[in-house]
């Protein structure tokens, strides 16, 4: 890419559309063909370096007697064996960890979803006093950097006696402010004709949420519940500083501190893989939902 | 709640306010559950923070009323300074990496060419990963051994083997650089649709107007592209601020207190030294500092500035 070159370089060929011109992005290269193979080459070696670690993640938790993991690497296990995980769940309480993340998870989730549902209808239809108030609120605690309340946390949760308890683990996601923007947007985005029709025949406020408005946001929710589902299960420093028993833990805890205990590699691989699965299947299943939540969250910002 | 009562409780004559909240109580139980939440995990923390801050409590058998002490005490907590110079050099080495990055696999991505979806759901894996998965593997990748898997790669290139996380110098750029590779796939999708968003007329303009290739994209891209490039600015900025599982995992603060952030330090004040009072004063200076910032960014970078 020398910026030496001339910018009159290519003149337009006749017939080239200008859709075909604005493929590309440094017009001036000579050859479509030997940028396009570039174009290849770079994104091949970007794709290598994200999934290469997770492929030999994988390769190395199904491998014996592996204590340091080291190159040139043989991708292919052999043995090919289960004995880490076997170690895995003898030597941690990696199961039970499994079961608390799925358990937080899967609470938090159902949670979050019906209470932003029912809060984005409050906000979208609703006329109440201190709507708007709370709608500020709401919007200043979104801006709020929550780290800096790790420790207020900490100390109230202490007090209340809620230290290593479900309860402190799920509280915080049993509502989601981004969820109540989300779901109030959707709303919004719904004819008010419905809620017209549905008080004619008789339906009171919620029925008009439950039946008639809700079922018609069937993509947004499960849009939201996989963003959901992941924050919660990626969350790392709340989970760590509200449990403080082993047994409380989550599994990025857990094997947080799996990590820094420093063992075989074949064992923190093991686990790593545990850790790995459970988010790469709800990738796997809702990447269209998970890609258009982001793109969403960047177009409002 | 109450102010807004007030407010129309001056306006309106009685019968109209006893409609008004006729129509307003069915509405309440929609919003309990988030007014629940909030007031326990937001607010009474974000108040009690500042009461905290004015004691020195090791929340067991001690606790002493000390004003601004905790505050004082800032001003020579050497170590606190060395984590605040470590947070905002942390910040540097992540937030122009991370754009630019992100920015240039997203123009790459934007290209019609066959295999692009594919491609892109590869770049946004490392981010539906948690950090402990990432840190478990990457530091085997990061081993100073010189057959460690990127020491072997630096070695084909003829490079001698480094040190990565057990080096005072190399620390806290190695964890960017993890960040930079777990995060950059999810910032691609937000320059992806913001390239997407942009008008094909518009390019239509440039061309007649004789703008071909790169000037056609310096002249019509990128200043399009000004107010996401502000958003993802701000938010990676905020995030930089805040790192801590990886800090946490990988180095524990080293070596010798290399990777000791604000975050960091804020954690073991409270919960290795149990110095909890102290630590609150620390965390309302670190959420003044990261307003601060971004407030200061979201004015600087014309954030919400209309571009067309």
């Amino acid at each position: 890419m020398s910026t030496e070159a001339p910018l009159n370089a290519v003149q337009p060929v006749a017939g080239e559309t200008a859709a075909a011109r604005l493929r590309s992005w440094v017009g001036y290269q000579p050859r479509q063909e030997v940028r396009t193979l570039l174009t290849y080459a770079i994104m091949a070696a970007v794709a290598v370096s994200t999934i290469g670690p997770f492929i030999i993640m994988l390769s190395v938790s199904l491998t014996q007697d592996v204590r340091f993991l080291l190159f040139p690497i043989d991708l292919i296990p052999r043995p090919f064996t289960l004995e880490n995980f076997e170690l895995l769940f003898a030597r941690t309480l990696a199961l039970r960890w499994l079961y608390n993340s799925f358990y937080v998870a899967i609470v938090s989730t159902l949670g979050g979803v019906f209470t932003s549902a029912l809060a984005g209808y409050a906000f979208a239809r609703g006329n109440f006093i201190g709507r708007d108030l709370l709608f500020y609120l709401f919007l200043g605690i979104l801006v709020m950097p929550d780290t800096a309340l790790i420790v207020p946390q900490y100390i109230l949760l202490a007090d209340l006696g809620l230290v290593n308890t479900y309860a402190a683990l799920i509280g915080p996601w049993f509502a989601s402010i981004f969820g109540t923007f989300l779901m109030r947007q959707q709303f919004l985005s719904i004819p008010r004709d419905y809620d017209d029709a549905a008080r004619i025949d008789g339906a009171n406020v919620f029925q008009t949420f439950w039946r008639v408005l809700l079922p018609q946001l069937g993509p947004a929710l499960v849009t939201l519940a996989i963003l959901r589902f992941m924050g919660n299960w990626n969350s790392f420093l709340y989970p760590l500083i509200v449990t403080t028993k082993a047994e409380m833990r989550t599994l990025p805890v857990g094997l947080g501190t799996v990590a820094r205990a420093g063992g075989d590699a074949g064992l923190d691989m093991a686990g790593a893989v545990l850790g790995f699965l459970p988010t790469f299947l709800v990738f796997l299943l809702g990447q269209r939902y998970i890609i258009q939540g982001v793109s969403l969250s960047g177009i409002k910002g | 709640m109450s102010a807004a009562s007030g407010i129309y409780a001056d306006r309106l004559p009685q019968r109209a306010r006893m409609k008004r909240l006729r129509q307003s109580l069915p509405w309440y139980p929609f919003i309990l559950a988030n007014l629940v939440v909030f007031v326990t995990f937001n607010l009474a923390p974000w108040l009690s923070m500042f009461r905290n801050a004015l004691y020195k409590t090791d929340l067991l058998s001690h606790s002493e009323f000390v004003g601004l002490g905790n505050f004082a005490d800032m001003f020579s907590d050497e170590l606190f300074h060395l984590a605040l110079r470590n947070t905002l050099l942390f910040a540097l080495l992540y937030v122009p990496p991370i754009v630019a990055v992100s920015l240039i696999i997203a123009i790459l991505v934007n290209q019609r060419l066959r295999g692009m979806k594919f491609f892109r759901s590869l770049y946004f894996l490392p981010n539906v990963t948690n950090i402990a998965v990432l840190a478990l593997v990457f530091r085997r990748f990061l081993s100073p051994r010189d057959d460690a898997p990127l020491n072997f790669l630096l070695g084909l290139a003829g490079i001698p083997p480094q040190r990565f996380l057990l080096d005072f110098h190399q620390a806290l750029a190695s964890i960017a650089a993890v960040g930079v590779w777990q995060s950059f796939g999810f910032f691609m999708v937000i320059w992806l649709a913001a390239l997407q968003a942009i008008p094909q007329p518009l390019y239509d303009a440039g061309l007649v107007d004789g703008a071909f290739g790169w000037r056609l994209h310096r002249h019509v891209t990128i200043p399009l592209l000004r107010p996401t490039a502000a958003f993802i600015i701000v938010i990676t900025t905020i995030g930089a601020l805040q790192e801590f599982g990886a800090i946490f995992i990988l180095t524990g603060g080293g070596p010798v207190y290399a990777t000791t952030t604000a975050v960091y330090h804020i954690y073991s004040q409270a919960f290795n030294f149990t110095r909890f009072g102290y630590a609150n004063a620390l965390s309302i200076l670190l959420f003044a500092l990261i307003l601060l910032i971004a407030w200061l960014q979201s004015r600087y970078l014309k954030f919400d500035e209309d571009v067309y």
